[in-house]
Formats: C-alpha cells, sequence, structure tokens
C-alpha cells in the first residue's frame, strides 16, 4: 500500500515539477488557433484604422482612426442590413422554438415508428446548406419550379395572384425566414426532446396523486425543468441564425435590392464586391463585437439558471 | 442512495398519462415527414430525367429515368476531380484537428494550472467568430503567403476552425475517466504517456470518433471559405456546384444530381450514426448542465 502511494506520488510530482509540460501538450493547439483566431483579429484592427482597398493598391493608404466605425454606423445599407438580420433572427428562431417544442411533446407519447418519423424529420437538418439552397431556388424557381407551380394553381382556384417568393422584395425575407425554419426546426426538436426524455419521473408521480390538470403540470414541472435545455437551444440557434450565410447567398444574395441583406450579406458585399477592405474589416469587428456580447449575456443567463437551481 | 434507485428504475415515460394511439398525432408527424423529405425525394428525382423532362410545366412525376446527367457531370464538368478536392481537404483538416485537439482537450481535463480555465474560455470564443468575419484578414495574409488556392490554404484554416469544437467536446469526455485509472498504471511503473495511450486513449476512442465524424461533415459541407480562398486548384464542391447556377442556362438535371454528390453520403452516414450527431450538435454543453445537475 505504501509503495502504491509512493508510485502515485513519484508520477505526480514528476509531471508536476516540469510546470511547463500543460503548455507543452496544449501548444501545438494554441499555436494554430493564435495564427488563425487572434493574429487575423489584431491584423483587422489594424487595416480597419486604414482606408485599404485591395482592388486599388496604387492608392496610398492613410491612417484614418474610427472613420471607417463612423462612417459604417451612419450607413443607410449598414442599419437596413442590422434590421433585416434582427428580423430574421427573431423571428426564425421565436417559430423554431415552438414548432420544436410541439414536435418535442408529441414524441413523449409511446407511438409506432417512432425512429422512423425521427429519421425524416431530421433529413433537413442533415442535408449541405448549399444544397438547401439549390434545392429551394429549384423549387421556387419562378413559373418552373415544383412548389411556384403547385402554388400558381391553388392561388388560380382561389381568384388570387400567384405569389413571386424570391422576387417580390416583401415576401423575400419570409420565404428565407420559412427555409430556415424548416432546416432548423429539426434541431430545436432534437434538443428539446432530449431535454424532455431525461426528466426524472418523481414529480409527475406525486403531480398526478394530487390529481393536478395536465395543463397545471406542463406549467409548473414540464417548463420549469426543460430550462437548461431550452436556454442551451435558443442560444445555439440565435448565434447561428444571426450568422446564416450559405443559403442565403445562394437564394438571393441579398436581394431583390437589399431586402434580404444580413449583416453577413453586407459584409460579404463591402469585402469582395466593392472592395472596401477597410471598412469590411471593421464591419467584421463590430460583427464579433455584437456576438460575443450576444453570448456573454446568454451565459449569464445560463449561470443565473443554475445558481437559482 | 436516492440516485442508484433512480437509475436502476426504466426510464420515465413522462408523459404516460396522456392518451396513447391517437389519430391525429399520426396525421400530424406524417405530415410533417412529408414536408421534411419530399423537397429532397424532388432532387432526386429530377437528377435521373433528361433535360427537357427536367424543367416541364407542369412537373412531370412519371418518366423514364436516364443517367445523363450524371455522366455529363463526370466527363465534361470534371466532379470528381472536385470531390477528389473535397475528400483531401476535409479528411486531412479532420485528422489534424481531432489529432492536435486530443491533448489539448486532455490537459484541459487532467492538469491544474494557472490559467487554465483562461485558456478553455479563450479557446472556446475562437468558435464564435463568424467565417465571413476572418475572411478578410485572411485573404490578405495568404495572398502574401501565397496560400490562396491551394489545398493546404484550406486545410490549415478548416483546422483551426475546428479545433474548438474538438477541445470542448472531448474534454468533456476526459474528465468522465476516473483519474485513478491512470494512476494504476503509473505504480506498475508506465511513464505519463505509457498509461495515456494504454488506459485512457482506449476509453475515449468512441468520443473521438464521433467528433471526427462531425468536424469531417463540417469540413466537408463548408461554403464561405471555399468560396472566397480557393480558385481552380482547390475548389471544394459546395462553391463548384454553386458555380453552375450563374450559367446562362441552368440544367436542372445536372444540379439535382450534383446535389446528390454533396448531400447524399453525408446524408447516409448521419442516419446511421445519430446518436453522435446529436451529441456533436450540443458540443458536450448539454453533458456539463447535467453534470451540474448531478453534482447538486
Amino acid at each position: 500500500m505504501n509503495q502504491v502511494a509512493q508510485g502515485i506520488g513519484k508520477q505526480r510530482r514528476a509531471i508536476q515539477n516540469r510546470k511547463g509540460f500543460p503548455w507543452l501538450l496544449m501548444s501545438p493547439t494554441l499555436v494554430v488557433l493564435v495564427l488563425l483566431g487572434l493574429f487575423p483579429f489584431v491584423y483587422a484592427i489594424r487595416i480597419a484604422a486604414f482606408n485599404i482597398s485591395i482592388s486599388k493598391p496604387y492608392l496610398p493608404q492613410l491612417f484614418v482612426g474610427l472613420a471607417q466605425y463612423k462612417d459604417l454606423v451612419r450607413d443607410a445599407n449598414f442599419i437596413n442590413a442590422l434590421r433585416v438580420t434582427i428580423i430574421f433572427t427573431v423571428e426564425a428562431v421565436f417559430i423554431q422554438f415552438w414548432l420544436g417544442l410541439g414536435i418535442a411533446m408529441l414524441f413523449q407519447r409511446r407511438i409506432l415508428l417512432k425512429g422512423l418519423f425521427r429519421i425524416c424529420i431530421l433529413v433537413p437538418m442533415v442535408l449541405t446548406p448549399v444544397v438547401v439552397g439549390l434545392m429551394w431556388r429549384f423549387l421556387l424557381y419562378p413559373h418552373a419550379g415544383a412548389v411556384t407551380y403547385y402554388v400558381g394553381v391553388l392561388a388560380k382556384l382561389l381568384g388570387l395572384t400567384a405569389p413571386q417568393f424570391l422576387a417580390n422584395p416583401r415576401l423575400a425575407l419570409q420565404t428565407l425566414i420559412f427555409i430556415d425554419i424548416w432546416e432548423w426546426t429539426p434541431f430545436m426538436f432534437l434538443i428539446l426532446n432530449a431535454g424532455l426524455s431525461s426528466q426524472p419521473p418523481e414529480p409527475y408521480e406525486a403531480a398526478m396523486m394530487d390529481g393536478a390538470s395536465k395543463w397545471f403540470i406542463w406549467r409548473t414541472i414540464t417548463m420549469p425543468l426543460l430550462r437548461p435545455s431550452i436556454m442551451i437551444a435558443l442560444l445555439m440557434r440565435t448565434m447561428d441564425a444571426f450568422r446564416t450565410f450559405d443559403t442565403i447567398f445562394v437564394l438571393t444574395e441579398g436581394g431583390p435590392g437589399n431586402s434580404t441583406e444580413t449583416l453577413n450579406i453586407f459584409l460579404t458585399h463591402l469585402g469582395f464586391k466593392f472592395f472596401y477592405t477597410s471598412r469590411a474589416s471593421a464591419m467584421a469587428l463590430m460583427m464579433l463585437a455584437m456576438i460575443i456580447a450576444m453570448s456573454f449575456a446568454f451565459i449569464k443567463i445560463l449561470r443565473k439558471e443554475e445558481v437559482i437551481r | 442512495m436516492a440516485t442508484t434507485v433512480r437509475q436502476k428504475r426504466a426510464r420515465p415515460r413522462l408523459l404516460e398519462w396522456q392518451v396513447q394511439h391517437n389519430w391525429w398525432v399520426y396525421l400530424i408527424l406524417a405530415a410533417l415527414s412529408i414536408a421534411s423529405v419530399l423537397p429532397f425525394l424532388w432532387v432526386v428525382l429530377t437528377a435521373f430525367k433528361d433535360r427537357l423532362t427536367a424543367f416541364s410545366v407542369p412537373p412531370t412525376w412519371i418518366f423514364k429515368p436516364s443517367i445523363e446527367s450524371f455522366v455529363t457531370l463526370i466527363t465534361f464538368r470534371r466532379m470528381h476531380k472536385f470531390l477528389l478536392n473535397s475528400l483531401i481537404i476535409s479528411v486531412s483538416a479532420t485528422v489534424l484537428s481531432v489529432g492536435i485537439g486530443t491533448f489539448a482537450a486532455y490537459t484541459l481535463a487532467r492538469f491544474r494550472f494557472a490559467g487554465r480555465d483562461d485558456v478553455a474560455f479563450w479557446i472556446l470564443t475562437n468558435r464564435m467568430l463568424p467565417p465571413v468575419a476572418v475572411i478578410i484578414p485572411m485573404f490578405m495574409i495568404f495572398q502574401t503567403v501565397h496560400l490562396l488556392d491551394t489545398h493546404i490554404g484550406l486545410i490549415i484554416l478548416y483546422t483551426g476552425m475546428q479545433l474548438p469544437f474538438v477541445v470542448w467536446m472531448l474534454r468533456g469526455y476526459f474528465e468522465d475517466i476516473p483519474r485513478a485509472l491512470e494512476e494504476a498504471a503509473w505504480v506498475d511503473g508506465d511513464s505519463w504517456f505509457a498509461a495515456f495511450r494504454k488506459i485512457t486513449l482506449p476509453l475515449v476512442t468512441p468520443a473521438i470518433t464521433a467528433t471526427a465524424i462531425f468536424v469531417m461533415i463540417l469540413s466537408w459541407n463548408e461554403y464561405a471559405f471555399a468560396l472566397f480562398i480557393t480558385g481552380p486548384n482547390s475548389k471544394t464542391l459546395p462553391p463548384t456546384v454553386v458555380t453552375f447556377m450563374v450559367e446562362r442556362s441552368v440544367e436542372w438535371n445536372q444540379l439535382g444530381a450534383a446535389c446528390i454528390f454533396i448531400a447524399l453520403p453525408i446524408l447516409i452516414f448521419v442516419l446511421f450514426v445519430q446518436r453522435y450527431f446529436v451529441r456533436g450538435l450540443t458540443m458536450g454543453m448539454m453533458r456539463q448542465l447535467e453534470k451540474g445537475r448531478q453534482a447538486e
């Protein structure tokens, strides 16, 4: 016994004596992340303080301080992009949450073919985002797309004009939100379903013995117990919806006009269409600040939840 | 004591008090399933049509299948080249990020040292960066070091992009393995590395596999970086397929076939490893919370 303790002690001491050892093990990861995370970040701060355009390398590079940020905040297109992003994120996440919760509640029943239903419902989420974009562009193609055609027939029967899903500036954003809901409701469902399935039976047994109503049980037991899962689902979906790029870029590229131009798309246009490199960098940093602020808020809420529990 | 009793009981069916086998439940689930599957099924059908039926009005449901589109993709568009690019880049990025990340995850789980939590958090913040925000400085850096349109450039980028995920996912699993197991090996005179290789690594192999699968899928699907950083040499599948659409006449049967090229391998794969996929998505956050709940 004494020998055992000595052996462990020896090894432990040997490892702890080498103070740099943990850092040595982590060094490859840290090097990669410094090169690809920290360095670009610092570089972006530098670029944003000048007036660089990669399409005009012959122009003298002038130090402009914070002018790029100031111009950006005054830019109507930036404000529009911010508005579009917020509408897109809030509306999509809100509907996804309630739909996902509904489906997850249905899955708590004992039903036949549960596995088959689950696999089918997961399909949209598993598809490559670019493929989702292309697919819906095909389905919603004016006149000939399958969805456009059948909706057109239906509209004719009802005496309405056929909607132009992606060409109508008013409808385009709603169409994109619909596609995002189609694609990501399964994600909400998965997390909420996992949360529901792992709830302990005791509170339910007690409530049922007291003869509580279904609605009362749902409101006072199911939802409070589900809170951590809800927070995680909302956090991850909000962050992902906020930076949706692939599907929007493939489907509308921000158009028609700038009716579906989210921050990400606007940033891409600034950087790679107009080649305002410095302004794009400034904008990237502002987006980063927004995302960090958002995640801090969420983490704070999550922590508070844990304390209360 | 109470916890052991709970674990022994069968998994609770929590809403069992609700009526079973309601027809409307099946109706809703069937409708949802069809709505989820039908769009992609339509694309698959289209891929087997010829040029004219692919774009007919009204849509054709019954037709003679042809593989014309797949043949054109290989012979005329040289899709196999881009498929190979995608494979090389996503496999290399997966091996690299999982290989490097495993050690970092192990370190963060096992050793106590000053600044450990700060490092862990900093690693996580790297995941918050929206890809588009990184692209502009990255584009300029790659331009200076001549890494634009190379396989290596994209591999490095994807490795960096996936590392935070790998570290956070694996850290939770390493924390679950009792330290005593490794210490037992130390007693037998094994070095630190031998104990890690013989005891700990085999225990986390399933978790590493799951993480690798997930990283592989994310790299395979990635579009934004690939769009701006690659060119004819190193283009992966997603940006390649999107370029088909901007041509003068879009041939939807070819586009459908290309979509199958990208999506079907992943689709089949994920449906087999569903369980891991869910875990990957929540990135071990659920685990942390559950652990907190158990600790109380």
